[in-house]
């Protein structure tokens, strides 16, 4: 597994997507930002992957917090244009808390204006590379992906992880094509030749095949019980924010799974638990998937 | 978006997802590296890897 000299990934965890960085001669294009509290660390990280390097473009997989939270920061700093996907866009235009999964889901991002849009069949070019803009619809109806097949690299944001995908939303809230849309995307994913796949977290991994089989499996779980996607989007929801919150009282989590609308709604559609067995729950799952500890009164992020 | 395990993998990212500088130290605050060992990480290879995390313990007993 190699990738080509042009592109640098820079990874950290869950809070903050991969800041992928293209060079070409002079100039160079990142995708995506990383979490709005991360934005000091990334403007650094950046100056240093470029080196001097004038930064043309910022380019979004899709504009969920983890993703794009970093946009405005970015396009302060180093005067860039920003381009996203055009399905995103009435979203961003109107900063569409509820579409964008911030308030609702307790995270924060901070409003940026794009200068253009891209959709599927567009090709971008990125660090010298003609890439296929590819509809990747299933986490976010409105996801791309971006697949080199000169590199015969593939850019995957959410839609293909090494152990999995995004949490489904859009199934679980209304849309009821999204799973099919997910297994449609996967699908599309294996016809493409690829050698590397660069996810929106985690490291970059070679055998595409492999993980397709992985997110397959765990797909087919979905597709026979809907409960447990809405499981799983509840454990990822309190799992982000205590990574940016750190620590929560354990006294509290009964009316945080209450207040925040997106867990709040999970449970009375699908969980149908009091808001203390929820809490309850919900710690338990984290604290056994290693994920978040408990000391004096407090559910603490792993490493607290 | 994310999901409740962590990345895979030979060698684990020592990221913790605080990612804030240390203005003083130039180490960040969650998993104390430099700027430099926190962009370059996943250039590095397995050894390289293991060279960095092998140098975490003292930092953190250093603070």
């Amino acid at each position: 597994m190699k990738l080509p000299r042009s592109i640098r990934v820079i990874e950290r965890g869950w809070l903050s997507a991969n800041n992928i960085v293209l060079e070409e001669r002079s100039e160079a294009v990142v995708v995506d930002s990383g979490y709005v509290a991360h934005a000091p660390q990334t403007l650094a990280l950046l100056e240093r992957a470029l080196a001097g390097k004038k930064l043309a473009r910022l380019v979004n997989t899709h504009c969920h917090s983890d993703h794009m939270g970093g946009n405005a920061a970015i396009q302060k700093k180093f005067g860039c244009a920003i381009s996203i996907p055009q399905g995103e866009a009435p979203a961003i235009d109107n900063w569409d808390e509820q579409q964008l999964i911030l308030a609702v889901a307790d995270q924060r991002a901070q409003a940026f204006s794009y200068d253009d849009t891209f959709r599927d069949g567009d090709v971008l070019q990125m660090g010298g590379l003609d890439w296929q803009v590819i509809a990747a619809p299933g986490h976010d109806t409105h996801a791309v992906m971006f697949h080199s097949p000169e590199a015969r690299v593939l850019i995957s944001g959410d839609a293909l992880w090494e152990n999995g995908f995004g949490v489904v939303f859009p199934q679980l809230f209304g849309r009821e094509t999204a799973l099919a849309e997910t297994r449609a995307t996967l699908e599309a994913v294996g016809r493409l030749d690829v050698d590397v796949v660069i996810p929106g977290h985690g490291p970059p991994f070679g055998d595409a095949g492999a993980a397709l089989e992985r997110a397959f499996h765990r797909l087919e779980g979905y597709e026979q019980d809907i409960a447990r996607l809405a499981r799983h989007c509840a454990k990822v929801m309190l799992s982000f924010s205590l990574l940016e919150k750190r620590s929560m009282p354990l006294a509290e989590l009964p009316a945080y799974v209450a207040r925040v609308p997106i867990l709040a709604e999970l449970n009375s559609r699908y969980l149908r638990m009091t808001h203390a067995a929820m809490a309850e729950w919900l710690v338990n799952e984290l604290e056994r998937a290693g994920a978040a500890g408990r000391r004096e009164g407090l559910l603490l992020a792993r490493g607290e | 978006m994310k999901r409740d395990e962590a990345p895979a993998g030979d060698v684990q990212s020592p990221c913790n997802n605080v990612c804030r500088m240390n203005p003083d130290s130039g180490l960040c605050e969650g998993c104390l590296r430099t700027l430099d060992e926190i962009a370059a990480w996943s250039g590095l290879d397995d050894d390289e890897k293991r060279a960095v995390l092998a140098q975490l313990p003292a930092r953190r007993t250093a603070r």
